[in-house]
């Protein structure tokens, strides 16, 4: 059996398990679990957005980034551990056709592309001194990655 | 220049050929007009966020969205009544994209007995 039929089947019995099959048919568990989903999304969004701008050097003033990434890496770190089981859980309903999408598989992409952009930055804070332009870049490429994961998560359900 | 082009456009390309998920909510996406339609149930996906169902008609394979499971349910549109070579008259709106064969199910008549998913709306 080739490794793609052996994933059809494997994301089959996902769907199939009764737990989602539960999910699928719900009448408010669905939308709920689709509001935490969102509710993740901005918490993450928001905090890394805000910590990406500082390290890019706007409202330098405001504080140092060290402090700010006390602040915000915990509001975004709350914002991914829900994001992530509340996506996996909308995944599972159909997890067959959302695999099979470009669109949904970009996304993928482009959530692994800014994780490891953000893991990479939290390893360099260890490194001392900071290059300050290659972590302007990182928050930079951190604000693009997720605008991009945001708005290919969105096209998934119009395409 | 060339190969990153070139590896952008068959990735676009990819984005733009398959549309196995097409999420319809609300109505902006179909035409004004009442239309109907009568085929054979050829497949259905039942579940949130909204059920999918295949017809075979005489032209050809279309694509009819019904409700999510509180309104199917709601609507006495249970699961045992839309299996595959159910005879059906589906009244609804057709997308207003040319040519695809695509509507959303406002009432759904089987054997006679009709089936409204939306009472507020004139179907």
């Amino acid at each position: 059996m080739t490794i793609g039929a052996t994933l059809d089947r494997v994301l089959e019995a996902v769907e199939q398990a009764g737990p989602v099959t539960a999910l699928r048919e719900s009448t408010f568990a669905y939308p709920l679990v689709n509001a935490l989903h969102i509710i993740g999304i901005a918490l993450l969004f928001g905090a890394i957005v805000a910590l990406d701008l500082r390290l890019i050097g706007w409202r330098r003033t405001a504080g140092s980034a060290d402090g700010f990434a006390r602040l915000l890496v915990p509001v975004a770190g709350a914002g991914l551990a829900l994001a992530i089981p509340a996506g996996l859980l909308l995944f599972a309903t159909d997890a067959r056709a959302y695999a099979a999408s470009p669109l949904f598989q970009a996304k993928i992409l482009f959530i692994g592309l800014a994780l490891a952009n953000a893991v990479w930055l939290r390893a360099s804070e260890r490194r001392r001194p900071r290059p300050r332009p290659r972590l302007a870049l990182a928050g930079a490429a951190s604000i693009c990655l997720w605008l991009g994961a945001i708005v290919l998560g969105r096209l998934v359900g119009y395409f | 220049m060339t190969r990153s082009w070139t590896i952008a456009r068959a990735f676009l390309l990819r984005l733009a050929q398959i549309a196995p998920l097409a999420g319809h909510h609300g109505w902006g996406w179909a035409t004004g007009e009442e239309f109907e339609l009568a085929g054979t149930v050829k497949s259905v996906r039942h579940g949130n966020p909204h059920g999918i169902m295949r017809l075979s008609t005489p032209s050809g394979e279309w694509t009819v969205e019904i409700g999510q499971p509180w309104r199917n349910e709601h609507a006495g549109l249970t699961p045992q009544l839309l299996r595959p070579g159910t005879r059906l008259l589906v009244h609804g709106h057709r997308s207003a994209r040319k040519g695809e064969r695509l509507m959303k199910a406002e009432r759904i008549v089987i054997a006679g007995k009709s089936y409204n998913l939306y009472p507020d709306r004139p179907s």
